[in-house]
């Protein structure tokens, strides 16, 4: 597959089946970087599939995905891992925070299994909680937090490594609005401002509106509403 | 509180268990199979009172004669009967000759007739084996025609071996062959039962118990907990919908009900199972008749009561630290520092108890059966009470490391109750086990003899009924397959008198090879005669050593006739030092060559031959048990053994291995089940640290240190309280103290290698388990 010009990450015909379900159906897919592109759709459309075939999570069974010129289906299982362990960060919609770990070494995680040293990574990732406006949670744990307060420390896990992309899966889903909405302000100012793309998986309009651009996903089809305009 | 209210939320917990789905079907069932596991034994151990009971019966009713077999004419409705127990590959075969006096003698248990001379009748697991291909030299050792199989009225267990042979004339050996006698019927006529045990003995029959059903409450109480972190999150849905906080734990308790009784009914099932089962399995030798698995109605009513009401109090005592708030349950985050001194109370208070017994066991130790039962399971059930708190203090003080370490050390920081109770049986198991181990090592001398057996010197001997050529017996047994050399040597004795004399002399009847394999002769040739020089000077002896004294060999006594043979004391009798090696210690005395003797002094001989053999020719041994069995069928033949040791003692050690195999099985099951629920709880958040990079070795690593570090802690524990404990019950039998560490670091090992076992059972799971598309429902 030849790549959109200047695309950090392209995809093309992925399709994907559980079983006899089928969850990506020819679906398409490009973001360059420094880019916020939201990924819509109901409940079952495909869309966190989408997300975690581009996140090399899942493994399509057919179509092309091409992350900064590398074919990623030719990666190996650990390839795929050492690029989402430097290149990638991931947001969830339940922060999956590690509940045994304080806020600051979850924070520190990362950078820990690209063999930072503890202390550097612990420093790290303190910055980045403070950007992220949770630097007093660092001695706590997961469980002694609030969600929105998690969730801010779910995004500072994602960017501590400076990933080229971050991909961020019904981040606000267990949020209310308020807290919802600081939380996408933080993820997209924080990523913009280290020319991180953004790839955020979302039913709401709301937090959709963050973004530069949205693609609409429905029976595991894609639709560029930009293109598409 | 109403008793309606309290009914009502304990079956609405019971509804919750085995409701809610896929999930709360596993759960519940994991649970169940856990319990039912654990009453499965508890049941069979109920059952162990009259299944010894059964066999004892049993025994009594096929009795012929135990030690002294009876003097009884020959008449009508009598019968003579023959111990030949033989063995085949180390299995034991009860074996009888049977030659009845006349038309209506009694018929042993379990078969219609007497088998007529050349008849057999066998039980069904030798049948099995004398049919088995590859057994032919079994059949050779017993060629005679099967006419039947013995019942189980006979057998003491489903693969007894055991067989009644029809012979001819072994009356001539009563009175010379104590394995032969005459008896009017069969059963315990004689009233002889077997002793009571040794208050030593009994100690250790009660501490394996206590030892091995420790371990499977502490099992039950951990089974009852399977999946509780689903059912809190579940009880906090309940809160939110109005239930205050003793309503959920009403509920909570009666999830563990609902659980448990399932337990019962499946662990009921399994027992049932079991029993059927038993009877084509043996277990270190012992097996048993399904009909005899009756656990004693008293001990099934306690474990049926017993297990639910345990497992609705292990509920409620876990969950006393749970605080359920409608969203959510706080587990108390950073929970409170555990207390040492109460925990301690339970060991200390152990030891109390035992303390008054110390000492007991040199004079004729009367232990008090509940101080023991009491203090040895204070003792070990403060193992689980301790345990929590070691572990939490050492985690708590553990550094940073790697990732894999930072991981584990972090969880066993928030968990470390969750970590300890994982390692729980197994610690107490092995701190009973170490405890036994040291008290059987210590007290084994006491039940163990000098044969006076040398292996070295020979490995087996055959001894011969009267009537049998010696030397073309032994020349028989030299050409075996296997025998390297065969020593033969014969005893009898002479007297001044002859019928029933008060002394008499051993002579010892061999040529000269043999007799040096028992004294150094300067020289010899047939016709040579030698005395031994330790031999005893005393005046009695003297007089019969006297040169050219007319004596008689072989006199008669009462009861037991003899050759009684006229001899002369040969005029040349040189004394010859004895080997210090010598094949047996009681080979002494005159030491005569055969021609010394007049031909009617070799008939009345006891002989018996000593094989050396050729380790290296398979069964080897049973060439010559079947060599010997052609012989003679009254040949007794035995492999030489320098030490044996008591049976009974014996036998309680067979049952720790017995009940320790099945306890381990059972805690390494729960381990397992205990492991994977824990992986299954932490699924997504697996996924999710796959999903970012995370090396699964980094995960793998991690699991195994939450494991490896409180099982080291337990074991570390064990061992303390193991040595303590053996060192209590040592002094409790009057033994040196002594710490017998091969069995201790078997023990730990033992633990470990579970502990090990498990871990490496759990990682196909995790890895499946780590698989980044778990984040599929995310």
């Amino acid at each position: 597959m030849t790549a959109p010009a200047g695309s950090l990450l392209a995809a093309e015909g992925l399709r994907k089946t559980y079983g006899p379900t089928v969850a990506l159906d020819g679906a398409e897919f490009s973001i360059h970087a420094g880019e916020v592109v939201a990924l819509m759709g109901p409940s079952g459309s495909g869309k966190s599939t989408l997300l975690h075939c581009l996140a090399g999570i899942v493994t399509p069974d057919a179509g092309s995905i091409v992350y900064a010129g590398r074919e990623m289906s030719g990666m190996t299982d650990a390839e795929r891992s050492a690029l989402r362990r430097s290149e990638f960060g991931f947001v969830f919609q339940f922060g999956q925070l590690v509940p045994e770990l304080t806020c600051v070494e979850n924070v520190a995680l990362p950078l820990r299994l690209s063999g930072t040293p503890r202390k550097e990574a612990e420093k790290t990732g303190r910055d980045w909680m403070a950007r992220l406006e949770v630097d007093e949670l660092a001695k706590k744990r997961p469980g002694e937090v609030s969600g929105g307060q998690g969730q801010r420390v779910a995004v500072a896990r994602a960017l501590v490594t400076g990933p080229r992309v971050v991909f961020a899966d019904e981040p606000t889903g267990a949020l209310d609005s308020l807290n919802g909405e600081r939380v996408m302000e933080l993820l997209t100012d924080a990523a913009r401002s280290t020319n991180a793309a953004v790839v955020l998986v979302t039913h709401e309009a709301r937090v959709a509106a963050y973004s530069d651009r949205e693609i609409v996903v429905r029976d595991g089809k894609s639709r560029d509403m930009e293109r598409a305009v | 509180m109403s008793a309606r209210r309290w009914a009502g939320d304990l079956a609405m917990g019971a509804r919750f268990a085995l409701t809610g789905g896929r999930e709360g079907w596993i759960r519940a069932l994991l649970t169940a199979v856990g319990v039912g596991l654990g009453v499965a034994l508890l049941l069979l151990t109920a059952a162990v009172p009259d299944i010894l009971d059964a066999r004892h019966a049993k025994e009594d009713v096929r009795q012929d004669f135990s030690l002294t077999p009876p003097k009884i004419p020959a008449a009508d409705d009598t019968i003579v009967v023959a111990h030949v127990n033989t063995s085949w590959h180390g299995a034991d075969i009860r074996a009888r000759l049977v030659a009845p006096d006349g038309a209506h003698p009694p018929v042993p248990v379990g078969i219609d007739r007497v088998p007529a001379p050349g008849e057999m009748y066998v039980s069904p697991a030798l049948d099995k084996l004398l049919k088995a291909p590859g057994n032919g030299l079994l059949r050779e050792r017993l060629p005679a025609k099967v006419v039947g199989t013995i019942g189980e009225r006979g057998l003491i267990g489903p693969t007894e071996l055991a067989y009644y042979l029809g012979e001819r004339g072994l009356d001539r050996q009563i009175g010379h062959d104590p394995g032969v006698g005459r008896i009017k019927r069969f059963g315990n006529v004689s009233g002889e039962s077997s002793e009571g045990l040794d208050p030593v003995l009994l100690l250790l029959v009660l501490l394996v118990f206590v030892v091995l059903l420790a371990p499977v409450g502490i099992f039950i109480a951990t089974a009852v907990r399977f999946g509780g972190e689903r059912r809190d999150r579940r009880l906090a849905a309940l809160r939110l919908v109005g239930c205050d906080g003793r309503m959920v734990r009403r509920i909570a308790a009666g999830e563990a009900l609902a659980g448990a009784v399932l337990g019962l009914v499946l662990g009921t099932g399994f027992f049932v199972l079991g029993s059927q089962a038993a009877a084509t399995v043996e277990l270190f030798g012992v097996s048993v008749f399904p009909d005899y698995l009756n656990p004693t109605p008293a001990l099934a009513t306690l474990v049926a009561v017993a297990v639910p009401a345990a497992a609705v109090l292990v509920t409620l005592f876990a969950l006393r630290r749970v605080v359920i708030e409608p969203l959510g349950v706080v587990r108390t985050a950073r929970p409170t520092r555990r207390r040492l001194w109460w925990r301690l109370l339970l060991p200390v208070g152990g030891l109390a108890m035992l303390a008054p017994m110390i000492g007991q066991g040199a004079d004729n130790g009367n232990f008090n059966q509940y101080l023991v039962t009491g203090g040895v399971l204070a003792l070990l059930v403060g193992v689980t009470a301790l345990l929590p708190w070691v572990v939490e203090r050492t985690v708590g003080r553990l550094g940073d490391g790697a990732v894999s370490w930072q991981l584990a050390v972090r969880r066993l920081q928030l968990s470390s109750g969750t970590a300890a109770r994982m390692v729980n049986g197994v610690a107490v198991a092995v701190a009973g086990a170490i405890a036994l181990q040291m008290l059987f090592a210590g007290v084994q001398a006491d039940f163990t003899k000098n044969t006076g057996q040398d292996p070295n010197r020979a490995q087996m001997e055959v001894d011969l009924p009267d009537g049998v050529q010696v030397a073309a017996a032994g020349a028989k047994l030299e050409g075996t397959t296997g025998v390297r050399a065969a020593v033969a040597l014969s005893r009898t004795e002479y007297s001044a008198k002859r019928l029933d004399p008060d002394n008499s002399m051993q002579l010892i009847v061999g040529d000269c090879a043999a007799l040096r394999e028992v004294a150094t002769l300067p020289s010899c040739r047939d016709g040579d005669a030698f005395l031994s020089a330790d031999w005893s000077d005393e005046p009695a002896a003297r007089k019969l050593l006297a040169p050219g004294r007319a004596v008689w060999v072989d006199p008669s006594y009462s009861g037991s006739p003899g050759a009684e043979a006229p001899w002369t004391v040969p005029a040349k009798l040189p004394k010859v030092a004895t080997r210090k090696d010598a094949l047996s210690t009681d080979l002494s005395g005159v030491l005569v060559t055969p021609s010394a003797l007049p031909a009617k002094a070799l008939t009345g001989l006891r002989a018996s031959v000593y094989l050396r053999l050729d380790q290296a020719v398979p069964e080897a041994e049973e060439q010559v048990r079947t060599a010997a069995m052609g012989i003679d069928p009254l040949a007794y033949t035995w492999t030489w053994e320098a030490t044996t040791r008591d049976e009974k003692f014996d036998t309680i050690r067979t049952g720790l291995f017995v009940g320790a195999a099945a306890v381990l099985a059972l805690i390494g099951a729960s381990l397992l089940v205990s492991q994977l629920e824990q992986l299954r709880e932490r699924r997504k958040l697996l996924s999710a640290l796959i999903a970012f990079g995370t090396r699964r070795r980094t995960l793998t690593l991690s699991v195994l240190w939450q494991t490896a570090i409180p099982i080291t802690l337990g074991l570390l524990l064990a061992t303390a309280v193991g040595l303590t404990l053996g060192g209590v019950l040592m002094k409790m039998t009057a033994v040196p103290l002594r710490v017998d560490w091969p069995s201790v670091l078997s023990m730990t090992g033992i633990g470990a290698g579970i502990v090990v076992a498990v871990t490496l059972l759990s990682l196909p799971p995790l890895l499946r388990l780590m698989r980044p598309d778990g984040l599929r429902t995310e």
